[in-house]
């Protein structure tokens, strides 16, 4: 494991790096992140020594060829994966030392989540699948109800809440996933590859609604290998071979608000 | 709780099926514990039935002729009072054989308390004057039938026949010939002719009292108000509750095993379907924790869910037996008719329901736990390639098997963690069943080897009016008899314990009783003993010690030489050579013969013969025979090997579709790389096959071991004594194993073509991650 990148250099020369405070404007602020699966007889460095920092309203895209550890880095970020090594702060709290438990706990409340693939409870409604994070964190079910319904509103899923995922489009699927992610009002909503496996009508749906909820303040970490999907970010963070190899900002982030309008024009 | 609730509806909305299933294996399971319980409840205690049913009396006092009994009525705490009614004493003569029995006057109508309950024929009738019925045991022992005709010897000699009306159940005492003398019902007229003297005229009195517990107390108040010359005999119902005991341990060492059994069965049911689920699931529960659920709620998803399960099976259960089971044909319905009125039923239920729920949640805990574990990250990754073959796929390919063999040995034992849990889940019932087995084996032992079992003798004959000469001769004489060993049994006394042991001496010392020894060796000495299990436990001794016993006022120091296997008394039996009870004036006389048959001889005609040539003078009597009772037993193994059977099926569809999960991939490209579709198929019903075969050995193995274990640890619990636990014939064993391989290759075939038939892009899509 060779220490390399003059990131790494700076945190490990941090005299007492355990106490370092996080900038307040930080929503999730990482450091010297390492992750190394280990196989029976590989070990894969998925990870090496990433940091990383996303402020509040800002939608960062990450980008990279496949293997890079892009999911690898957002698992560990949301509490789905430990890191080997490293530190993270989500909203100014110290959060790589959680338990599982504890970790599904801010989950519920400060990280939504939305994923390629199975994103839903198959044997649960669209319905319940959004409503059940809502009851989780507290609510009551009429409560619950109100805010799924204004969800559904907003993403046109109406007549579809008493269907099940598996009688729901792709597009539709991932819609209700971010429905069932954001229903909380997460500070952090973390997309791995959301529109992965949608055709070109669908992705622009689902980048709308990013777009959307990014205009109204919303942080986004979302992992993509489209250079498409990734233009409409602030800024743009490459990721090979588990490193950062580069990282762009697209727009000043005064232009922040304006980027609705910026993924519209750039995807018509 | 409120988004755990969301969850179990909808997960139990979206497995209809399968809850309903589980529902009702659990009410299965629950309405076979509850009639097993009634049904070895009223087999080992059929006191308890007959006295619920007849009403009966708690009390039973005897009188001399002209007390007052009114007074008794207004004791405390009495609420009803059967008779008084008249009694005399006679004896019952059939053919050669005459037992002393009490005739009782009763009137055509028949009373509200200790009612005699009529099993067959009728009561008394006014128009039959020479009627009598018989009370149950008693007509069994003297084989009396209904219709037929029985002869009553008075006090004076003087003999009747009358006809037997009928036969009736009776809580009023033990059962013949336990307690004597027999019991007989005839109309007032008729005991008149039978006892003309007054003076020799009892009356008999029952009192039913409010509260049981007090009988003993109202016994003394009995006799203190009536005065103790005037009352010649007082029992009470434990005394006739003991006296009609089966004296059956062995039914109650049964239910123990099969109680457990039923429960393990239960609860492997449910683990393996909870199992099967996690399996199912595991991507739900990963999107569970992303969510936000902790791994704690994870864990009591699913443990609610299948406790709410077993709860409403067991709901389910004891409410169709309650409703249902007096309802059923036969001695089932009987017992449950019984068991509805008993009070201790409300317990029994609890502690059932209970046991089958918490054994239910226990099996849970396991497959919840493992959800518990499984990482928030929804990435199932596909399976790692397996790391090369199999040491037995490799001397498959060695020894040129066919590639179905081979590759079927590859797909069985690649993942050995995996194969040994799915081989320990097949092993279980297959365990459970040799169990079964072996219970039925120990049975089948009883009845076809009951020398082994400590049943060498099969006759008893008593003299009853002939010298000890006399029916010594007429024993040898018989050619059916192979041996004839004088006995005498008397009560001994332990020291330093208030209960009494059998002192039984039995044989000779130049000719020994063939006592059946599970240690040490037979008596070969006056001051030797040997000792049930049963006796050895109450005098805290061990073969090889000397123990002290008084018996009938003289102390006896004995050396106990060995543990013989006792199934009769609690195995609380102590047996010395006859010389060893020879007081001053020489060998003691025998009490009775205990008569060993030649191979082959049929006990009844042997009995007959006997009989026939004493002219009555041997009061020949057949050894009970414990395994002659456990019919029902047998029943209940038979259905405890099928709920197994089932289980083991279920089992075995779960190990299937799991195998099947893992190996999709591999079919599929199994598939591509030329495979037709039945050398597929033929591989994984191979793979079933070897697991099975596997599961077979192991289970088998087990199975034996565990059958002795449990059963003589029931013996020796019983007093019976360990030894007594027979192995299934090696036969058996190997058919059922032989069985059990066929029945998992033909389960594996249905869903083997099916996932052989599917796309071979869609197996090899499948689990893409
Ligand atoms: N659970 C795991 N066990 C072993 N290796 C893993 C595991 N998860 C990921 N890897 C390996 O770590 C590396 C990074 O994987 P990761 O899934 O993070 O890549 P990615 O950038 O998301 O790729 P893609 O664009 O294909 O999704 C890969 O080489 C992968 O094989
Ligand atoms: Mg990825």
């Amino acid at each position: 494991m060779s220490r390399s990148g003059p990131d790494t250099a700076r945190v490990a020369a941090t005299p007492d790096a355990d106490h370092v405070l996080p900038p307040a404007e930080a929503m999730l602020w990482a450091q010297d992140l390492v992750k190394t699966h280990r196989g029976a007889e590989t070990a894969t460095h998925a990870v090496r020594h990433v940091d990383l920092r996303v402020d509040r309203g800002e939608f960062v895209a990450i980008m990279g060829p496949s293997g890079a550890g892009k999911s690898t880095l957002l698992h560990l970020l949301g509490g789905l994966d430990r890191p080997d090594s490293g530190r993270i702060w989500l909203d100014g709290q110290r959060v790589d030392g959680l338990s599982e438990a504890r970790w599904s706990l801010l989950r519920r409340r400060t990280v939504g989540i939305v994923f390629q693939f199975f994103n839903l409870v198959t044997n649960m409604t669209a319905a319940d699948n959004v409503e059940l994070p809502a009851l989780l964190a507290g609510m009551s079910p009429r409560q619950a109800r109100a805010r799924r319904e204004e969800l559904f509103a907003e993403l046109d899923l109406e007549d579809r809440a008493r269907s099940t995922p598996a009688a729901l489009s792709g597009g539709e699927q991932q819609r209700v996933a971010l429905a069932r992610a954001l229903v909380n009002e997460p500070g952090l909503l973390l997309a791995d590859e959301p529109t992965g496996n949608l055709d070109s009508r669908n992705t622009r749906d689902v980048l709308r609604l990013l777009a959307r909820y990014h205009a109204s303040g919303q942080t986004i970490l979302l992992v993509t290998h489209d250079a498409r999907v990734a233009s409409g970010a602030d800024r743009v963070i490459s990721l090979f071979d588990g490193e950062i190899a580069d990282d762009t900002a697209l727009h000043a982030p005064a232009d922040g608000p304006t980027t609705v309008a910026d993924v519209l024009r750039l995807k018509g | 709780m409120r988004a755990l609730l969301r969850w179990v509806r909808a997960d139990l909305r979206a497995h209809r099926g399968q809850a309903a299933l589980m529902v009702l294996v659990t009410a299965v399971i629950a309405v076979s514990l509850i009639l097993a319980n009634a049904l070895l409840r009223d087999a080992a205690n059929p006191w308890q039935r007959i006295f619920l049913q007849s009403r009966g009396a708690h009390v039973w006092i005897h009188v001399r002729s002209g007390a007052d009994t009114a007074p008794l009525t207004r004791l405390d705490g009495v609420t009803g009072v059967a008779g008084p009614y008249s009694t005399a004493s006679a004896d019952l003569v059939r053919g050669a054989e005459k037992v002393s029995l009490e005739l009782r006057a009763a009137g055509p109508q028949l009373p509200s308390v200790a009612r005699p309950l009529v099993r067959s024929g009728r009561w008394l009738d006014p128009a039959r004057s020479d009627g009598i019925v018989l009370e149950s045991s008693l007509a069994r022992a003297m084989r009396a039938d209904v219709g037929g005709t029985v002869t009553v010897r008075a006090r004076d000699g003087a003999t009747r026949t009358m006809r037997v009306l009928g036969v009736a159940d009776s809580a009023d005492q033990g059962s013949y010939p336990d307690w004597t003398p027999g019991l007989g019902w005839v109309l007032p007229t008729a005991l008149d002719r039978v006892e003309p003297d007054p003076a020799h005229i009892q009356q008999a009195i029952g009192l039913r009292l409010r509260d049981p517990g007090s009988a003993d107390f109202t016994a003394q108040q009995a006799v203190t108000t009536l005065g103790s010359g005037q009352v010649t005999q007082v029992t009470t119902w434990q005394q006739v509750r003991s006296a009609m005991g089966q004296d059956n341990r062995l039914l109650g060492l049964l239910l123990g095993v099969f109680g457990l059994v039923a429960l393990v069965a239960a609860a492997l049911a449910t683990a393996g379907a909870a199992g099967g689920r996690v399996l199912a699931q595991v991507r739900d529960i990963a999107m569970l924790k992303t969510v936000g659920f902790t791994p704690a709620q994870v864990v009591r998803l699913f443990l609610y869910e299948h406790t709410a399960l077993a709860l409403a099976g067991m709901a389910l259960g004891a409410g169709a037996a309650s409703l249902f089971g007096p309802l059923l044909p036969g001695a089932l319905g009987e017992a449950m008719g019984v068991w509805q009125a008993e009070p201790a039923r409300a317990g029994a239920l609890a502690a059932t329901g209970a046991g089958v729920v918490l054994s239910i949640a226990l099996a849970t805990a396991l497959p919840a736990w493992r959800a518990g574990r499984i990482p928030a990250a929804p990435t199932v990754r596909a399976d790692r390639p397996a790391s090369g073959i199999s040491r037995l796929a490799r001397l498959a390919l060695l020894l040129k098997l066919p590639p179905a063999l081979a590759l079927g040995s590859r797909a069985a034992f690649h993942r050995p963690l995996r194969a040994g849990l799915t081989v320990a889940r097949l092993a279980i019932p297959i365990m459970m069943i040799t169990v079964a087995l072996g219970s039925w084996a120990t049975l089948d032992g009883f009845q076809d080897h009951p020398r082994q079992l400590g049943l060498a003798a099969s006759l008893t004959a008593r003299p009853s009016g002939i010298d000890d000469a006399a029916a010594r001769r007429l024993l040898t004489e018989q050619p059916a008899v192979a041996a004839a060993y004088p006995g005498a049994e008397i009560p001994a006394l332990v020291p330093g314990e208030t209960t009494t042991i059998t002192l039984r001496a039995l044989g000779t010392a130049d000719h020994p009783y063939p006592f059946a020894l599970a240690a040490g060796h037979l008596i070969r000495d006056e001051d030797e003993a040997v000792a049930g299990q049963g006796a050895l436990n109450l005098m805290h001794a061990k073969v090889g010690e000397w123990v002290r016993v008084t018996a009938g006022g003289t102390p006896h120091i004995l050396h106990i030489v060995g543990r013989d296997i006792e199934p009769d008394h609690n195995g609380e039996m102590l047996s010395v050579d006859l010389g060893a009870l020879a007081g001053p004036g020489g060998t003691p006389k025998a009490q009775y013969y205990a008569l060993v048959l030649r191979p082959g001889a049929n006990p009844t005609a042997v009995r007959t013969d006997l009989l026939a040539a004493s002219h009555g003078r041997l009061d020949v009597r057949p050894v009970a025979n414990p395994a002659a009772q456990l019919g029902l037993v047998r029943v209940v193994v038979v259905g405890l090997v099928g709920v197994l059977t089932l289980i083991g099926l279920a089992e075995l569809v779960t190990a299937t579709a799991s195998g099947l999960r893992d190996h999709v991939r591999d079919l599929g490209v199994l598939r591509a790389m030329g495979l037709t579709p039945r050398q597929v198929t033929a591989i994984i019903v191979t793979s079933t096959a070897l697991l099975t075969t596997a599961a077979v050995l192991a289970g088998t193995g087990l199975g034996v071991l565990l059958s002795n274990r449990l059963i003589n640890m029931e013996g020796q619990a019983s007093g019976v004594g360990a030894g007594i636990a027979r192995m299934p014939a090696p036969e058996t064993l190997l058919m059922a194993g032989a069985v059990a391989v066929a029945v998992a290759a033909c389960v594996s075939v249905v869903p083997a073509t099916r996932a052989t038939r599917a796309r071979i892009t869609a197996a090899l899509s499948a689990n893409r991650t």
